[in-house]
């Protein structure tokens, strides 16, 4: 997917009282698990100042596609935490019912040009919806803050 | 939703016991609080507990309910070792999760000429969060150590000192971690976040004793009136929270297994005697004694914080720690239930242990008045000290509140905080905050959380703590 400049359109904060969410809409599959990635490092920070300077290859596997989705997001946010990168370009190869292979892009961590919002403690299952509405996916997501 | 709420006192609520609970639901809260707790699922999630398999006497929750992840936030459920269950969900993700409270010699009108300062320096040697220079980077074999010894560990390499062990919660040491039931993630994660504040509702706060309810309380606590004070408020950092992920899978699949009816997925858990609840157990016990060492290490560098912006001697500063409190926490305690001794797997979720006077487990300076309890309040208003009380003991398997609970989502507090300067506001009330970024002190505005007091007043009408002190800010950094 290419790299919004801002809020874009198919991305919404839900409203939590204790943690927060996003609600990610996408006309296909790859670019649901594409853009719930891109909301969640929105969350984290300024995605506007990522640069894409390495690229990876990651494969996930999960037990159904909501889990999928949660296994994910919580690689990108452990190679973030682990590895100190930020992530702002994810390109989805192949997704099935339980596995996925993506292609992600971005950098490693400068305290002078980035700026970290939040951590995310963990993606959780908490109102996790996966949905299919004839070409339209919808997702939302709520991570512990 | 509409619920079936009885009232048993003026501070005490029940959802009677119905289909498959095996227990009532009781809520601790005034009636003033009532309409709003019982605004959305926080009370069906409390009914929802009292499902599970072995719980004793009543799934409870305290003032500051409100809905989480499966259990609600401000719960206490307790279970037969025998018959019962143990959950992550019940614990939380930030396990161990708790505050401690440091007092100092200093006065407020010591260190006003130099508060900003101070605030500055601590903004300076307490790291925080991602990537943030001076956390203590402890390699892998190393950190097995921090897991079975706690706090323990961190005063063996300097920081701090004997005194604050018998200060802290299990002397900030639980017994039966068993590092080999933790994963390399979770090591990984938690390999360089020893020292570290993270991010959220964590922060450290300076204020001031402003006051005080309980005389011989205080005395006994060593607090006195306008005496400086530094609240750490913080837990088990990437560790902790990798650890509950992994055994969330765990017990998705202990269900299962073990044919466990749960009302709402989330509640998943496995029988306490089963190997999957002593593996999470001897997991989860590694992050509380992470959590130890973490706030052992903040408090050694606070203290530092405090000679370098006062150029004082420590012998001169003070701050000895007066207590620390876990309130995300699932442990093996002994109590009376209908007359007998059990022991029993008590979950804390957002709830304090608050033992009453002359209970084994406090230390002996403070058998007279009880176990101290630290109630955070948010950055603006004010935070408590309480003690823990025998009607604790017989009711709520010595348990009270945690804190102040928010009022307003992240969304709503940013818009609540747009087009203004909170830092500027909070300095005009006499508040320094410093933080990572300026949507996280956004975030945290003081009309974004529940008053604390309507909290703490609840518990003290109710019974289950007594009210000792009031602490009010005078600096704050957050992640």
């Amino acid at each position: 997917m290419d790299l919004p400049r801002e809020t874009p359109d198919w991305l919404d904060f839900v409203d939590h009282t204790a943690d927060a969410g996003i609600l990610v809409q996408a006309p296909d599959l790859k670019e649901l698990f594409a853009r719930s990635a891109w909301g969640m490092f929105s969350l984290i920070t300024e995605m506007n100042a990522i640069r894409l300077v390495d690229l990876d290859r990651i494969r996930v596997e999960a037990s159904d596609r909501p889990a999928l989705m949660v296994k994910w997001l919580s690689e990108l946010n452990y190679r973030h935490v682990t590895e100190h990168r930020l992530f702002g370009k994810f390109d989805i190869v192949e997704v099935g019912e339980e596995w996925l292979v993506a292609e992600v892009g971005g950098e490693k961590f400068d305290p002078v040009r980035h700026q970290i919002f939040t951590e995310i403690k963990a993606v959780t299952f908490h109102g996790l919806r996966l949905e299919r509405d004839n070409d339209a996916w919808e997702a939302q997501i709520i991570f512990d803050l | 939703m509409q619920y079936d709420v009885r009232k048993l006192t003026d501070y005490l609520w029940e959802l009677p016991q119905t289909g498959g609970m095996r227990v009532p639901a009781r809520i601790y809260a005034t009636e003033k609080m009532l309409p709003q707790i019982l605004g959305d699922n926080a009370p069906q999630q409390v009914a929802n507990v009292a499902h599970l398999p072995g719980i004793v006497k009543a799934s409870l929750a305290m003032p500051d309910i409100h809905w989480g992840y499966g259990f609600p936030i401000g719960g206490v459920a307790a279970f037969d070792l025998d018959s019962g269950v143990v959950s992550p969900g019940g614990v939380g993700y930030d396990i161990n999760c708790g505050v401690r409270l440091l007092a100092s010699k200093l006065t407020r009108e010591q260190i006003a000429p130099r508060i900003r300062e101070l605030v500055n320096q601590l903004f300076r040697d307490v790291p925080t969060g991602v990537g943030a220079a001076g956390a203590l980077r402890v390699p892998v074999q190393e950190l097995k150590c921090v897991a079975e010894r706690g706090a323990r560990w961190a005063v063996e390499h300097g920081f701090g000192s004997e005194s604050d062990l018998n200060h802290i919660e299990e002397n900030g040491c639980i017994t039966d971690a068993n590092p080999a039931q933790v994963s390399q993630r979770a090591w990984e994660r938690g390999r360089e976040q020893l020292g570290t504040l993270g991010s959220g509702n964590h922060f450290l706060e300076v204020g001031y004793v402003a006051e005080i309810y309980d005389e011989d309380a205080v005395r006994v606590l060593g607090l006195f009136p306008n005496q400086i004070t530094v609240i750490i408020h913080c837990g088990s950092r990437g560790f902790g929270y990798q650890i509950c992920s992994d055994y969330l899978d765990v017990m998705d699949r202990a269900v299962k297994k073990y044919g466990i009816l749960l009302p709402d997925r989330q509640l998943a858990c496995t029988p306490v005697n089963s190997p999957e609840g002593q593996n999470y157990l001897g997991a989860m016990r590694c992050a509380i004694n992470y959590a130890f060492a973490n706030r052992q290490v903040i408090a050694h560098h606070a203290r530092k914080a405090f000679e370098k912006a006062l150029g004082l001697r420590m012998a001169d500063i003070g701050l000895w720690t007066v207590y620390e409190v876990a309130h995300n926490i699932a442990k093996v305690e002994t109590h009376t239930v209908d007359g007998r001794e059990m022991a029993l797997c008590v979950h804390r979720k957002g709830a304090t242990r608050a033992f009453a006077p002359h209970c084994k487990e406090i230390p002996s300076e403070y058998q007279a008045v009880g176990q101290p309890v630290l109630i955070p309040g948010d950055m603006g208003r004010y935070s408590y000290v309480l003690t823990g009380t025998g009607k604790a003991m017989r009711e709520t398997f010595g348990s009270t509140c945690h804190g102040a609970g928010r009022a307003l989502s992240r969304t709503k507090a940013k818009k609540a905080a747009a087009g203004r300067n909170i830092i500027r506001e909070m300095d005009a009330k006499g508040i320094i905050v410093r933080g990572q970024s300026r949507r996280t002190v956004d975030e945290e505005i003081s009309e974004a959380y529940k008053d604390v007091s309507d909290v703490v007043d609840a518990c003290a009408l109710a019974g289950i703590s007594r009210k000792v002190a009031q602490l009010k800010p005078l600096g704050c950094i957050k992640g």
